[in-house]
């Protein structure tokens, strides 16, 4: 269901194809979605929306002609099963239908079942013809190796045997903190170099309410939506809406009015 | 007279809790011959594309390795599970088997019956005593 970015339309340039996510403002964001066969990393705080973007993903996927495949290091199959079913969604009619399966390993089994011949992952994609992977979560890796060179090759050779399936993949990481800018990873490990796309959720606190926020920060080979957007998740799912107005420092948790940023900068001197 | 009455009792018992599906009863006198390969066997069944090791797969079955381990190799010795090496580390995963697979859906619905669960009961028992 991989669709022709839109602007490939009204130009000569070369057609770029995109694997949308479904998610209504995100393919706007991404100018049609990601790109194939890339690893797109969905990071932020615990609760704000990375699994629940990665499992709309796999849906539209799996309605699309799409399969994909859902790698848990962390929850029980029965746990998406179950929060897919707050949102409508019935994962356990797309695993009957062969669109969809969830797989539950840990970082290092399934690394090392991806980079052996004929492994039991690749296997199941050429069976279902999976285009599409969530993995869940790559914070897991991090107890593979203290040594962030040593983690930054193990993620990437995973990444890797990945794409050569021929997947599009979304991983997710957790951030330490709630609100606000994140100092530096906790273990010390960049995984953002490694991705092709790095999107990050915040929360933020907006006159004494908490609101979600987006951003694509990273699009490797793609423009992409610079803008700081809102999000919010409902009773269908993840949706992307427009960008913050009139608001600065956003991503610090804690924005303000652009008003009161040029009276401090300018006027209370 | 008592050695009679004894024998009388124990075919009559028998009766009672053999009184169930015979594949169910071959299954459980197969593969089920202790209460946790009763408990591994249940969580491949919700989990059937788990892939993992011994060490993972007793922590997700909140058990400690050692006791799993040879449980594992127990029920990939019998065909249920399948077992390989990858380096050093031994994966274990359900056989993609329909047929197997289908023996312990079978098994594991029919778990959902009490008077069921008293006779599997009764049959490992009477294994784990005889081993």
């Amino acid at each position: 269901m991989t669709e022709k970015s839109q602007r490939t339309s009204t130009s000569s340039l070369p057609i770029v194809q995109r694997v949308p996510t479904g998610i209504p403002g995100l393919d706007e964001m991404l100018h049609g979605g990601f790109l194939p066969q890339t690893a797109n990393l969905i990071e932020g705080a615990p609760g704000c929306g990375k699994t629940t973007l990665g499992m709309q993903f796999i849906r539209y996927g799996a309605l699309h002609g799409e399969p994909g495949i859902i790698l848990t290091f962390e929850q029980f199959p029965e746990q998406y099963y179950r929060d897919a079913a707050a949102f409508g969604w019935d994962f356990r009619a797309l695993e009957s239908a062969g669109v969809l399966q969830v797989i539950m390993s840990s970082p290092e089994v399934s690394k090392a079942d991806l980079e052996s011949f004929n492994g039991k992952i690749e296997s199941l994609v050429a069976r279902i013809g999976a285009k599409r992977i969530l993995v869940d979560s790559l914070t897991h890796f991090e107890r593979m190796s203290q040594d962030p060179m040593k983690l930054r090759s193990l993620v990437y050779g995973f990444l890797n045997s990945l794409k050569r399936a021929g997947l599009t993949v979304i991983l997710t990481r957790e951030s330490s903190i709630l609100l606000g800018d994140e100092v530096a990873p906790t273990s010390g490990a960049n995984f953002s170099f490694l991705a092709d796309s790095y999107i990050m959720l915040r929360y933020v606190e907006i006159e004494s309410a908490i609101q979600r926020a987006i951003i694509a920060l990273k699009m490797r080979g793609s423009a992409h939506d610079t803008h700081i957007r809102q999000f919010e998740i409902n009773s269908t799912g993840l949706h992307v809406q427009e960008p913050f107005e009139g608001r600065e420092g956003i991503m610090s948790g804690t924005p303000q009015q652009m008003t009161q940023s040029f009276i401090k900068a300018f006027i209370n001197r | 007279m008592e050695r009679e009455i004894n024998m009388k009792t124990e075919n009559l018992t028998s009766r009672v809790f053999n009184d169930m599906d015979p594949a169910l009863l071959s299954f459980i006198k197969k593969h089920v011959t202790s209460f946790i390969k009763w408990d591994l066997l249940y969580f491949f069944h919700q989990n059937p594309h788990t892939i993992d090791t011994v060490e993972n797969i007793a922590r997700y079955a909140g058990r400690a390795p050692d006791t799993v381990q040879r449980e594992l190799a127990e029920l990939a010795r019998s065909g249920l599970l399948e077992s390989s090496q990858m380096g050093e580390m031994v994966i274990y995963a359900l056989t993609p088997a329909p047929q197997m697979q289908a023996k312990l859906a079978q098994f594991v619905e029919a778990s959902q019956d009490k008077q069921f669960r008293i006779r599997a009961t009764y049959h490992v028992i009477r294994d784990m005593c005889r081993r």
